[in-house]
Protein backbone atom coordinates (compact mmCIF):
# COMPACT_ATOMS: atom_id res chain seq x y z
CA UNK A 1 0.00 0.00 0.00
CA UNK A 2 2.91 2.53 1.20
CA UNK A 3 4.80 1.65 -2.54
CA UNK A 4 1.59 2.28 -4.19
CA UNK A 5 1.22 5.70 -2.51
CA UNK A 6 4.92 6.61 -3.41
CA UNK A 7 4.63 5.13 -7.18
CA UNK A 8 0.88 7.30 -7.48
CA UNK A 9 2.93 10.49 -5.74
CA UNK A 10 5.56 9.96 -8.34
CA UNK A 11 3.22 10.00 -11.22
CA UNK A 12 1.78 12.80 -10.08
CA UNK A 13 4.84 14.68 -9.67
CA UNK A 14 5.00 13.13 -13.36
CA UNK A 15 2.50 14.73 -14.63
CA UNK A 16 3.06 17.98 -13.08
CA UNK A 17 6.43 18.42 -14.24
CA UNK A 18 4.87 17.64 -18.07
CA UNK A 19 2.24 20.00 -18.04
CA UNK A 20 4.60 22.68 -16.51
CA UNK A 21 6.97 21.43 -19.17
CA UNK A 22 4.24 21.26 -22.31
CA UNK A 23 2.35 25.09 -20.65
CA UNK A 24 5.75 26.66 -21.13
CA UNK A 25 6.51 25.40 -24.99
CA UNK A 26 3.02 26.08 -26.06
CA UNK A 27 2.12 29.24 -24.76
CA UNK A 28 3.15 32.74 -26.29
CA UNK A 29 2.98 34.75 -23.41
CA UNK A 30 4.58 38.22 -25.55
CA UNK A 31 1.19 37.46 -27.79
CA UNK A 32 -1.19 36.94 -25.03
CA UNK A 33 0.31 40.28 -23.44
CA UNK A 34 0.28 42.38 -26.19
CA UNK A 35 -3.41 40.99 -26.54
CA UNK A 36 -4.46 41.64 -22.91
CA UNK A 37 -3.03 45.19 -23.49
CA UNK A 38 -4.94 45.52 -26.36
CA UNK A 39 -2.21 46.89 -28.09
CA UNK A 40 -3.17 45.98 -31.87
CA UNK A 41 0.01 46.74 -33.40
CA UNK A 42 2.05 45.44 -30.99
CA UNK A 43 -0.33 42.25 -31.19
CA UNK A 44 0.71 42.43 -35.05
CA UNK A 45 4.36 42.17 -34.51
CA UNK A 46 3.72 38.94 -32.94
CA UNK A 47 1.53 37.21 -34.22
CA UNK A 48 3.15 37.94 -38.06
CA UNK A 49 6.47 37.76 -37.07
CA UNK A 50 6.78 41.58 -38.56
CA UNK A 51 10.42 42.92 -38.66
CA UNK A 52 10.68 46.65 -37.55
CA UNK A 53 10.48 48.15 -41.13
CA UNK A 54 7.32 46.03 -42.14
CA UNK A 55 6.11 47.28 -38.17
CA UNK A 56 6.77 50.79 -39.32
CA UNK A 57 4.95 50.74 -43.01
CA UNK A 58 1.85 48.97 -41.35
CA UNK A 59 1.64 51.61 -38.68
CA UNK A 60 1.87 54.18 -41.15
CA UNK A 61 -0.72 52.51 -43.03
CA UNK A 62 -2.77 52.22 -40.22
CA UNK A 63 -2.64 55.74 -39.61
CA UNK A 64 -3.57 56.64 -42.54
CA UNK A 65 -6.32 54.79 -42.96
CA UNK A 66 -7.69 56.13 -39.74
CA UNK A 67 -9.10 58.83 -41.55
CA UNK A 68 -10.20 57.40 -44.51
CA UNK A 69 -12.19 55.32 -41.72
CA UNK A 70 -13.28 58.36 -39.67
CA UNK A 71 -14.96 59.76 -43.20
CA UNK A 72 -16.50 56.32 -43.85
CA UNK A 73 -17.80 56.22 -39.83
CA UNK A 74 -19.22 60.08 -40.39
CA UNK A 75 -20.66 59.44 -43.48
CA UNK A 76 -22.58 56.48 -41.76
CA UNK A 77 -23.41 57.93 -38.66
CA UNK A 78 -25.14 60.93 -40.27
CA UNK A 79 -27.03 58.75 -42.80
CA UNK A 80 -28.33 56.77 -39.83
CA UNK A 81 -29.13 60.39 -37.83
CA UNK A 82 -31.09 61.60 -40.76
CA UNK A 83 -32.65 57.59 -41.05
CA UNK A 84 -31.82 57.82 -44.64
CA UNK A 85 -33.45 54.94 -46.91
CA UNK A 86 -31.59 51.57 -46.16
CA UNK A 87 -30.51 51.70 -49.73
CA UNK A 88 -28.36 54.41 -49.01
CA UNK A 89 -26.71 53.52 -45.98
CA UNK A 90 -26.32 49.87 -47.24
CA UNK A 91 -24.04 51.81 -49.98
CA UNK A 92 -22.11 53.33 -47.20
CA UNK A 93 -21.35 50.50 -46.12
CA UNK A 94 -20.08 48.85 -49.09
CA UNK A 95 -18.10 51.51 -49.72
CA UNK A 96 -16.78 51.32 -45.72
CA UNK A 97 -16.59 46.65 -46.83
CA UNK A 98 -14.25 48.16 -49.61
CA UNK A 99 -12.30 50.38 -48.42
CA UNK A 100 -11.63 47.94 -45.28
CA UNK A 101 -10.70 44.94 -47.84
CA UNK A 102 -8.06 47.11 -50.08
CA UNK A 103 -6.64 48.38 -46.77
CA UNK A 104 -6.24 45.05 -45.05
CA UNK A 105 -4.80 43.91 -48.69
CA UNK A 106 -2.27 46.42 -48.39
CA UNK A 107 -1.01 45.36 -44.93
CA UNK A 108 -1.18 41.53 -46.12
CA UNK A 109 1.51 42.75 -48.56
CA UNK A 110 4.34 44.68 -46.56
CA UNK A 111 3.92 41.43 -44.18
CA UNK A 112 6.40 38.26 -44.72
CA UNK A 113 6.02 35.23 -47.25
CA UNK A 114 3.31 33.58 -45.92
CA UNK A 115 2.14 35.68 -42.52
CA UNK A 116 0.10 38.09 -45.15
CA UNK A 117 -2.62 35.29 -46.42
CA UNK A 118 -2.19 33.92 -42.66
CA UNK A 119 -3.57 37.87 -42.00
CA UNK A 120 -6.42 37.64 -44.52
CA UNK A 121 -7.27 34.48 -43.85
CA UNK A 122 -7.88 35.82 -39.84
CA UNK A 123 -9.51 39.21 -40.95
CA UNK A 124 -11.49 39.00 -43.82
CA UNK A 125 -14.08 36.48 -42.60
CA UNK A 126 -14.40 39.19 -39.50
CA UNK A 127 -15.05 41.47 -42.18
CA UNK A 128 -17.86 39.62 -44.16
CA UNK A 129 -19.17 38.00 -41.07
CA UNK A 130 -20.48 41.54 -39.12
CA UNK A 131 -22.59 41.42 -37.37
CA UNK A 132 -25.32 44.62 -36.50
CA UNK A 133 -26.02 43.44 -33.36
CA UNK A 134 -23.10 43.41 -31.10
CA UNK A 135 -21.05 46.00 -32.32
CA UNK A 136 -17.76 46.52 -30.00
CA UNK A 137 -16.90 49.95 -29.76
CA UNK A 138 -12.52 49.52 -29.14
CA UNK A 139 -10.48 51.57 -30.41
CA UNK A 140 -7.20 50.46 -31.71
CA UNK A 141 -4.49 51.59 -30.02
CA UNK A 142 -1.32 52.99 -31.56
CA UNK B 1 67.88 -5.26 18.82
CA UNK B 2 69.37 -3.12 16.73
CA UNK B 3 67.08 -0.42 15.46
CA UNK B 4 68.20 2.95 13.81
CA UNK B 5 67.99 6.24 15.00
CA UNK B 6 64.31 6.69 12.76
CA UNK B 7 62.55 3.41 13.86
CA UNK B 8 63.56 4.80 17.40
CA UNK B 9 61.48 8.00 17.15
CA UNK B 10 58.92 6.14 15.70
CA UNK B 11 58.32 3.39 18.63
CA UNK B 12 58.66 6.35 21.04
CA UNK B 13 55.86 8.18 18.95
CA UNK B 14 53.64 5.08 18.85
CA UNK B 15 54.16 4.75 22.37
CA UNK B 16 53.26 8.35 23.19
CA UNK B 17 50.03 8.14 21.09
CA UNK B 18 46.74 8.26 22.55
CA UNK B 19 43.80 7.40 21.09
CA UNK B 20 40.87 10.00 22.70
CA UNK B 21 38.03 8.33 21.17
CA UNK B 22 35.08 10.55 20.72
CA UNK B 23 31.87 9.10 21.92
CA UNK B 24 28.77 9.53 19.71
CA UNK B 25 25.94 8.72 21.83
CA UNK B 26 23.22 8.55 18.30
CA UNK B 27 25.87 6.12 16.45
CA UNK B 28 23.97 3.12 16.61
CA UNK B 29 20.67 4.83 16.32
CA UNK B 30 22.24 6.21 12.95
CA UNK B 31 23.43 2.88 11.83
CA UNK B 32 20.03 1.68 12.10
CA UNK B 33 18.44 4.46 10.42
CA UNK B 34 20.56 3.77 7.35
CA UNK B 35 20.21 0.19 7.25
CA UNK B 36 16.12 0.99 7.35
CA UNK B 37 16.31 4.10 4.61
CA UNK B 38 18.63 1.89 2.61
CA UNK B 39 15.94 -1.05 3.11
CA UNK B 40 13.02 1.37 2.01
CA UNK B 41 14.63 2.46 -1.35
CA UNK B 42 15.19 -1.34 -2.00
CA UNK B 43 12.12 -2.32 -1.22
CA UNK B 44 10.75 0.18 -3.05
CA UNK B 45 12.44 -0.11 -6.37
CA UNK B 46 12.24 -4.05 -6.12
CA UNK B 47 8.44 -2.95 -5.38
CA UNK B 48 8.38 -1.30 -9.05
CA UNK B 49 10.91 -3.99 -10.41
CA UNK B 50 7.71 -6.75 -9.55
CA UNK B 51 4.78 -4.86 -11.36
CA UNK B 52 7.24 -2.82 -14.07
CA UNK B 53 4.53 -2.93 -16.32
CA UNK B 54 1.47 -1.01 -14.16
CA UNK B 55 4.26 1.32 -12.91
CA UNK B 56 4.89 2.03 -16.72
CA UNK B 57 1.13 2.40 -17.59
CA UNK B 58 0.85 4.47 -14.57
CA UNK B 59 3.67 7.03 -15.40
CA UNK B 60 3.45 6.94 -19.41
CA UNK B 61 -0.51 7.70 -18.53
CA UNK B 62 0.72 10.40 -16.14
CA UNK B 63 3.51 11.70 -18.50
CA UNK B 64 0.77 11.92 -21.56
CA UNK B 65 -1.92 13.37 -19.73
CA UNK B 66 0.28 15.66 -17.94
CA UNK B 67 1.58 16.88 -21.29
CA UNK B 68 -1.58 16.89 -23.51
CA UNK B 69 -3.28 18.85 -20.85
CA UNK B 70 -0.61 21.52 -20.41
CA UNK B 71 -0.28 21.77 -24.51
CA UNK B 72 -4.26 22.24 -24.98
CA UNK B 73 -4.60 24.63 -21.61
CA UNK B 74 -1.59 27.00 -23.31
CA UNK B 75 -3.23 26.79 -26.95
CA UNK B 76 -6.83 27.41 -25.85
CA UNK B 77 -5.15 30.76 -23.63
CA UNK B 78 -3.54 31.54 -26.47
CA UNK B 79 -6.41 31.33 -28.90
CA UNK B 80 -9.03 32.96 -26.76
CA UNK B 81 -6.91 35.75 -25.95
CA UNK B 82 -5.37 35.96 -30.12
CA UNK B 83 -9.78 36.01 -31.20
CA UNK B 84 -10.41 38.65 -28.84
CA UNK B 85 -7.59 40.40 -30.39
CA UNK B 86 -8.61 40.00 -33.53
CA UNK B 87 -12.45 40.82 -32.90
CA UNK B 88 -10.92 44.61 -31.57
CA UNK B 89 -8.59 44.60 -34.21
CA UNK B 90 -11.11 44.68 -37.28
CA UNK B 91 -14.15 46.10 -35.19
CA UNK B 92 -11.88 49.31 -34.67
CA UNK B 93 -11.29 49.46 -38.26
CA UNK B 94 -15.06 48.85 -39.07
CA UNK B 95 -16.95 52.03 -39.68
CA UNK B 96 -20.23 50.00 -39.30
CA UNK B 97 -19.42 49.24 -35.99
CA UNK B 98 -19.05 52.80 -34.74
CA UNK B 99 -21.80 54.29 -32.71
CA UNK B 100 -23.45 57.90 -32.12
CA UNK B 101 -21.83 59.27 -29.20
Amino acid sequence: MKNWLIMLSFALAVAVGAFAFFFVINDQPELRRAARARDAMQWLRVEYRLNDAQWASIKQLHEAYDEVCERHCAAILAARERAAPTAEVAALERVCVDGMTTHFKQVAALMPAGQGERYLAMVLPKVVGYDHAGAPTVRVQR
Amino acid sequence: MNMNSDELKLKRLLEDWRVAPVVERAFRTGVWTRIERGRGVAGWVSFVRGHAMVCAMVLGLALGAGAWTGRERARIGVELERAAMLTSYVSALDARSMKMP
